[in-house]
């Protein structure tokens, strides 16, 4: 091994590492925007390769998410789930806290929202300001439902030990197990066949707006936007947000600031699953109209850790990764409706396309970890 | 002092420039390490002295200039290359496995093997025969684990695994830090006799006596440049500290100006549990007044890191009440303990004291979160705690002088200046600093240890917890001993001579007739 080359080499890679971990927000936007063509590129072979027709694959992906209005209505509709949970997600995982609670959150909050319209509806008149104070009154029933169902995996860690990756995901399970039973045994109309609750009546929606959509309002992204505004400001310019970030960071440090871990625990898993509880609630009111077995919903609260890793827990990042990935998902939904091309291979170009455009995150974090981009890292 | 046995170079370093970006850490270095001898390096911190040492080690790959090891240039891709050249390291924090038993520590990644399995036999032969060449006593602890063992025997350990691996060359990084005095001058007898040997040391310290005993050459860096070699024997102590700091330095102390107040701190029957739940403070009572610092001296490990994190709230005491102004805050969280006027230098500034992915503006309302004007209600005032930040940075000489660099970027002896800086500036009632200069250069020493003595005369009660018993002796009003969880004695400083408190720091108390006939032998 020649000493000069491996130095060359050695002294080209510092350059590109710390290039990269120098990269401005603007910069990471453009690498993301090239990474993504890059692997629809690639994606594109593949597809052509397996026989099948690249250009329009690639034209229903596009068109598929934003291609008409209607469209653009789904990929909102994916991005605002996306988001909420994306943010419920990096909350945790900023404090250190590993939630992969956040579909059982989510779950249980959308099921106490929809018990609070149920019961409040027939004590009520039917017009349009009550269904607004309805759905601010179940809004908030999410939250402190799941709020109080993230509470329990973060007193189980805080003072029993007990690691919270295992207890959310059983707590997923028991999420659905129960609201399904309770669904099927109470709530079912008589003699309907499906387990699912009456439909909410016509005032309990969020309009549509310009979309035109019975299942999106701009309202809900609306609303899925100012929470991640809230956990922004809250994360940097309160003490509490400093002490949750700390406690993630370093916790020995947190604790020498003041924090005590063990409530911080607690806290951070309360606001997780709120923020998962909110998303429950506007799942039921804005998209379904009435509430099913949970075990057919999409599984928005585990997509959302792809979606916050990719934001590198970051609030205001999970924004365009939510919106990649409702993309995505709307694009990919109607590949699926129109083509012929199978559901697997569509699944693989989508992983393909996350993956690039993680990579230079990924590479960011194998600089800092290798010491390459300078000794002084 | 053992004389060189030739002059032969065992090490030369020449012209050695290193750059971290725009900081020049090594600035066209030359150091000579003559065969059989012990060469001193000394330096404040961030001079270069420990990056010059990653160079020789493989650590870092220099810039420019060259590394010469037995009159063959070198180039290390890492400390394997080094080791192979004879190049060893005695770390600071040493390099071993607690849970591995002193034999597995000696041997590891250098195991003589016999059908590819390690030949036990072979390796306890060879570790003696290093053992009795030396006059170590490692080989009687060969199947101990290294946790068990006192940090001096640790480092024996970690002397005899250079050796092992065949240094010719070894590296010591501030060596004396962790031990009593006892156990420094057992390590120099070991340094004479490996030099007896032939063998070659460079000796890194930041104190100017240890250099002067020890060596036979000592080289001072400034700024990342050598000012200069100079022979032990002719140099003075006084004119090391003007070539490492570039101006006079004032050893002496002004007199005390005692005139404590009131009762400030109250610590009685306090007894505290370490992770493990084993007593580490066992019925300690004291009272610090306002005005007043009392020292805490002992060898690391004797319960003074839970004495004082009961004190400042880190951790609940056993048994017992603490006392601030009268009263009880024994219950009372950490945060509580802050905001009534704790402020507190953690032993473990890399752990505790700063977190180390946060720019200093970050670092600087660490502790600080609930405390005006930092705080505004529940948000922050980012631009109090950035004109703090650059406030403590100017003030406190932080190296470099930008507060928007992460912690992880700094020296040890420039975050540890950070540290001290932000919770002595907290305008606190009661300040527990636990090894305030450690790692810190002199220059930086000084000027802790003035605003230490300022503090005390505007009325603050000080808790100060350090293994230097210069630092002990100079600042402190009453000095308390501790071993093993108790305090040996409160004695004051001005009576009892260094000798005297390593004794009680090895756990004798002066009442002992031992005591006396080993005084005569004792010229720290």
């Amino acid at each position: 091994m020649s000493d000069a080359g491996t130095s060359h080499v050695r002294a080209a890679l510092d350059r590109i590492v710390d290039r990269m971990l120098r990269a401005t927000v603007l910069e990471r936007i453009v690498i993301a925007i090239v990474s993504t063509t890059l692997a629809l590129g690639i994606g594109a072979g593949i597809v052509a390769l397996s026989g099948y027709d690249a250009v329009e694959f690639v034209y229903s992906l596009v068109y598929g998410a934003v291609g008409e209005l209607s469209n653009v209505a789904f990929t909102l509709r994916q991005s605002t789930m996306l988001i909420l949970a994306g943010v419920a997600v990096a909350v945790a995982f900023r404090a250190g806290v590993l939630n992969i609670g956040v579909q059982g959150q989510f779950v249980v909050g959308g099921f106490a929202a929809t018990l609070a319209i149920l019961f409040l509806t027939p004590l009520l008149p039917a017009n349009t300001v009550v269904g607004v104070v309805l759905m601010i009154v179940a809004g908030g029933a999410a939250v402190v439902a799941g709020g109080a169902y993230g509470a329990l995996p973060g007193l189980m860690k805080a003072y029993a030990g007990a690691n919270e990756v295992i207890t959310t995901i059983m707590l997923n399970f028991i999420a659905s197990g129960v609201v399904y039973f309770l669904l099927d045994a109470y709530l079912r109309p008589p003699g309907a066949a499906a387990p699912n609750t009456e439909a909410f009546p016509d005032y309990v929606d969020l309009p549509g707006f310009a979309f035109g959509s019975p299942s999106f309002s701009v309202i809900g992204f609306g609303i899925a936007l100012v929470t991640v505004a809230v956990v922004y400001v809250y994360m940097t310019q309160t003490g509490s947000g400093y002490d949750l970030v700390t406690s993630g960071y370093q916790e020995p440090a947190a604790k020498y600031s003041g924090v005590d871990p063990n409530r911080m625990i607690v806290r951070t898993m309360t606001l997780s699953g709120m923020i998962a509880g909110l998303a429950g609630a506007l799942f039921a009111v804005m998209i379904l109209g009435y509430y099913s077995d949970p075990n057919t919903f999409p599984t928005f609260g585990f997509d959302a850790i792809a979606v916050s890793l990719l934001a590198a827990n970051n609030p205001l990042g999970v924004i365009p990764a939510g919106l990649l990935f409702g993309g995505l998902d709307a694009g990919g939904q109607y590949i699926g409706f129109t083509l012929d091309v199978p559901s697997e291979l569509v699944d693989g170009v989508i992983g393909l396309i996350v993956l690039f455009v993680a990579a230079p995150e990924l590479f960011r974090a194998a600089g800092r970890y290798t010491g390459l981009g300078g000794d002084a890292r | 002092m053992p004389e060189p046995t030739d002059n032969a170079s065992a090490v030369e370093l020449t012209d050695i420039t290193k750059r971290f970006g725009d900081v020049v850490a090594n600035d066209g270095v030359d150091l000579t390490l003559r065969k059989g001898s012990v060469h001193a390096v000394v330096g404040e911190n961030g001079a270069g002295k420990t990056t010059l040492m990653k160079v020789l080690y493989g650590l870092y790959d220099p810039d420019e200039g060259t590394v010469t090891v037995d009159g063959e240039r070198r180039t290390f891709e890492s400390p394997r290359d080094a080791i192979d050249a004879g190049v060893g390291m005695i770390h600071q924090h040493f390099q071993l496995v607690d849970t591995m038993t002193v034999l597995q520590n000696i041997v590891l990644g250098h195991e003589p093997s016999r059908n590819g399995l390690v030949d036990d036999r072979e390796a306890r032969e060879r570790v003696r025969e290093i053992c009795d060449a030396y006059g170590f006593s490692v080989d009687e602890h060969l199947d101990t684990d290294v946790e068990d063992l006192g940090l001096g025997v640790q480092q024996h350990v970690e002397i005899v695994k250079s050796l092992y691996r065949g240094a010719e060359t070894l590296i010591f990084d501030e060596p004396t830090a962790v031990l009593t005095p006892q156990e420094v001058e057992g390590l120099f007898d070991v340094m004479d006799a490996l030099t007896d040997d032939g063998r070659s040391l460079v000796f890194i310290t930041h104190k100017l006596d240890e250099a002067m005993t020890a060596a036979d050459e000592i080289t001072v860096l400034r700024d990342g440049s050598a000012v200069g070699t100079v022979d032990a024997d002719e140099t003075s102590r006084n004119e090391l500290a003007r070539m490492m700091v570039g101006r006079e330095v004032l050893f002496d102390a002004e007199p005390r100006e005692r005139s404590p107040g009131d009762v400030a701190l109250s610590v009685d029957g306090v007894c505290a549990d370490d992770e493990r739940g084993i007593r580490q403070v066992d019925d300690v009572s004291f009272a610090v007044r306002e005005g007043e610092i009392l020292g805490v001296a002992g060898v690391e490990g004797n319960g003074q890191r839970e004495l004082i994190e009961t004190i400042t709230g880190m951790r609940g005491a056993e048994r017992g009440v603490v006392a601030l102004f009268g009263d009880d805050i024994t219950e009372l969280s950490r945060r509580e303990r802050i905001e009534s006027g704790i402020a507190y230098v953690p032993g473990d500034r890399t752990r505790e004291g700063l977190v180390q992915e946060y720019s200093l503006v970050k670092n600087a309302l660490l502790g600080n979160q609930t405390v005006e004007p930092f705080a505004d209600g529940a948000f922050l005032d980012w631009r109090a705690i950035t004109d703090h930040a650059d406030a403590i940075v100017e003030e406190y000489d932080v190296r470099p002088a930008d507060a928007d660099a992460t912690a992880e970027s700094l020296s040890g002896g420039n975050q540890q200046k950070f540290v001290v800086g932000r919770e002595l500036e907290r305008n606190p009632s009661l300040l527990v600093a636990a090894h305030p200069t450690r790692g810190v250069d002199i220059g930086s020493i000084e000027f802790i240890h003035e605003r230490l003595r300022e503090m005390r005369d505007e009325g603050v009660a000080v808790v100060l917890v350090s293994s230097k018993l210069d630092e002990v002796k100079r600042l402190s009003d009453r000095t308390a001993v501790m071993y093993e969880g108790e305090f040996v004695d409160v004695v004051d400083p001005g009576d009892v001579t260094e000798e005297e408190l390593g004794l009680m720091m090895a756990g004798q108390s002066l009442d002992d007739p031992d005591t006396v006939a080993l005084d005569a032998g004792g010229d720290a």
